[in-house]
């Protein structure tokens, strides 16, 4: 079934047809069986008042009587004269003696014709009137036809009636569907339908249920990242002023002094990227959108980092649009930025090139990242998205600090933006190339 | 003469629907589109009118019985598309080309449903074209019949696909196989008509229990072939219609087996 509306349509429109039609057929035959009846009523009184109208015991010697085509009379005696007939009766006799029935079916001139036979005992006549058959059955057909007539042409109404009873029936699911479709990624507010029919009270009563859960458990969740960061950077603060201290106060500076501060920063990058997984999973419904300028936020991030990418000599270049807006969010999308611009800068050598790259056309902005680092083997484009997956393991010679974190944030952000992520390597600087494509109009629904 | 329309209409429209019903509610489970059957309806319907203002050409062929062989060849083709449809749809549309055979069987199925009922629609009503003062009854009577038809049909479909998909093929197979019966069985009637077949005495008469001129006679008609005076040759034609597509169902499961 694929329209619940077609379908009622269809099967009420055609169960009342097959039942209106059967019974308008039955109707019609017992209309014409009556209308038969009441014709030949009708005859029998015309065969009485000819009786007593006309008077004839000997044959009439001139003059017939003149009717319509579709009646005739014939008066014979008893000793089977012909007295008196219409003009158009024939002459001969069209009656049987030795049949009981007084109607009877009999053909001449052409047609079928029906007759009663009236035995007039006062004056020993025998008259015989009849009609044409097809013109009783013509009139009585166009009698019926008449009643039958708005009853067929009454269907199409009926569809039409019904096709707009049945869109009003359903109109509470269409609201309520349309409510779920339009509903906000971040809207979990309960569905209100004007009117609440009986059928779909129980689905909007745990549809709304369901919604108020899902809402607490975000905002359980968010309290307890939000608790989760403060909780655990104040104490890797401290850690990093005692390990500060220790070093400057005292004086120590030995390697496993140099191991421990190296360590604790270990730690906090891994805090900090587990908590913006978190914050930036594409099924994260709290996170407001809106348009933004990519090239403005990127030069930002680049300005943001610039002190490290220096420290190591690199070369980092921004080509492209002046501005670019598209519909995000702003946090998000400095996270992602952060975490392609630092990767491409740790992950590649000193003194090496990174270039940034901002494009536009009407449907989308492209956002490429290349560098002239080692890049990632094609067979690991797919594995690098996967939480705490490091290029060649645990043996990463790199020498960053890293958790596998990164790629796996930015993938969750791009999803969330309806974004594309493609990797390739660079075929001017050699190393990895990231294309990301924002799509311009986002329907940002769930 | 609103009865002789009603009762004329309803046997070609019905036929045509219940095909169209079966095809479209097996279109369900192979993701038929409709416009390709809805296709078939408009070049039917178009051939239909074609086939009936050039009648009296035809009616000509074949030493004047040419009406009667055309409408028997066309029966017997829509027999063989029902075997066609059968045997495919027990094979399976698993492959693109058993899916475009599939399709395209169904396509010619009611095309040629829609050439052999609309065109005995068109003459019937068309002959009434210079009786005006019979052209009301034949109108109405022929919208009657219509819509019965057109309602069984729609009842039948909803039917199947409401059903569960094992009792639908179940309850399809069987339609299937008793309309393509009944096409035999009217192949015979024709050629009978054209004397081509020599006339026999009926095997039996029921025209007092179910006249073939009511409702439930043309209903049976269109369903099973019904016919109150079968003569010998239509029954065995009959039986054997059925024998050969249970044969070739039997084969072609027995093969999907192996």
């Amino acid at each position: 079934m694929r329209s619940i509306r077609t379908y009622l349509l269809l099967a009420l429109l055609a169960i009342i047809t097959l039942v209106t039609f059967v019974s308008l057929l039955k109707g019609y035959q017992s209309s014409i069986t009556k209308a038969q009846q009441l014709f030949d009523d009708r005859l029998k009184n015309i065969a009485g008042i000819i009786a007593n109208a006309n008077q004839d015991t000997q044959p009439r010697t001139a003059g017939v009587f003149k009717l319509s085509p579709g009646v005739f009379f014939q008066i014979w005696s008893d000793d089977f004269m012909l007295l008196a007939h219409s003009n158009n009766a024939p002459l001969t006799q069209l009656f049987d003696i030795d049949n009981d029935s007084a109607f009877n079916n009999i053909n001449f001139s052409g047609y079928r014709w029906r007759s009663y036979t009236l035995q007039d005992t006062t004056l020993n006549r025998w008259i015989i009137v009849g009609e044409r058959d097809d013109i009783r059955y013509t009139l009585a057909e166009n009698v019926v036809l008449a009643s039958i007539i708005p009853i067929v042409l009454a269907i199409p109404v009926a569809a039409l009636i019904i096709w707009v009873a049945i869109g009003l029936g359903l109109k509470p699911l269409r609201e309520l569907s349309e409510q779920l479709n339009n509903k906000q990624a971040d809207d979990l507010s309960p569905v209100v339908l004007r009117e609440t029919p009986k059928e779909l009270t129980q689905l909007v009563t745990t549809t709304n249920a369901l919604l108020d859960r899902l809402n607490a458990a975000f905002l359980r969740e968010q309290q307890f990242s939000t608790d989760a960061a403060h909780e655990l950077r104040t104490p890797i603060s401290a850690l990093k002023v005692q390990v500060h201290n220790l070093q400057t106060a005292h004086k120590v500076n030995d390697q496993e002094i140099e191991s421990l501060a190296l360590g604790i920063d270990r730690m906090g990058h891994v805090i900090e990227q587990i908590l913006a997984l978190y914050r930036h999973s594409p099924d994260q419904p709290l996170m407001k959108r809106a348009p933004l300028d990519l090239c403005a936020i990127c030069q930002h991030v680049i300005a943001k980092h610039y002190d490290q990418i220096a420290l190591k000599q690199q070369q980092i270049s921004m080509v492209g649009e002046e501005k670019c807006v598209i519909k995000a969010n702003k946090f998000a999308l400095e996270t992602l930025l952060d975490n392609v611009i630092l990767n491409a800068s740790k992950y590649t050598p000193d003194c090496s090139e990174i270039r940034i790259g901002i494009f536009q056309n009407n449907q989308s902005v492209k956002l490429v990242i290349e560098d002239s680092g080692p890049g990632i083997e094609a067979h690991d484009y797919d594995r690098v998205f996967e939480r705490f997956y490091r290029g060649k393991g645990d043996q990463h010679d790199s020498g960053t600090i890293g958790c596998g974190l990164g790629l796996a944030i930015v993938k969750h952000i791009v999803a969330i933006h309806h974004a594309d992520i493609v990797l390739d390597r660079c075929a001017d600087l050699g190393g990895l190339k990231i294309v990301i494509t924002f799509p311009k109009q986002v329907k940002l629904t769930s | 003469m609103l009865i002789n329309a009603v009762v004329i209409v309803l046997r070609e429209v019905l036929e045509a629907s219940l095909i169209m019903s079966l095809f479209l509610a097996y279109s369900q489970h192979v993701t038929v589109s409709r416009l390709s059957l809805l296709f078939g309806i408009v070049l039917g319907g178009l051939f239909a009118w074609a086939y009936a203002v050039h009648i009296s050409t035809v009616s000509n062929w074949f030493d004047g019985v040419g009406q009667e062989v055309i409408n028997a060849g066309l029966q017997l083709a829509i027999y063989f598309v029902l075997l066609g449809f059968i045997t495919q749809a027990l094979i399976g549309v698993s492959r693109p080309i058993e899916r475009i055979t599939l399709i395209s069987l169904m396509v010619l199925g009611i095309v040629l449903a829609s050439i052999r009922e609309g065109s005995e629609i068109v003459l019937f009503i068309t002959g009434f074209s210079s009786a005006p003062d019979l052209l009301q009854p034949v109108l109405i009577g022929s919208a009657i019949g219509a819509g019965i038809g057109i309602s069984v049909g729609v009842c039948i479909y909803y039917l199947l696909v409401t059903m569960s998909f094992k009792n639908s093929v179940r309850v399809g197979y069987v339609l299937t196989l008793l309309i393509a019966a009944a096409m035999i069985s009217q192949v015979v009637q024709q050629l009978i008509q054209a004397d081509w077949i020599v006339s026999e005495y009926p095997l039996w008469d029921t025209s007092n229990w179910i006249n073939e001129r009511s409702i439930t006679g043309q209903l049976l008609y269109a369903l099973i072939g019904y016919e109150a005076t079968p003569t010998p040759i239509q029954v065995t034609a009959y039986f054997s219609a059925i024998a050969m597509i249970v044969f070739v169902s039997f084969y072609q499961i027995s093969r999907k087996t192996k």
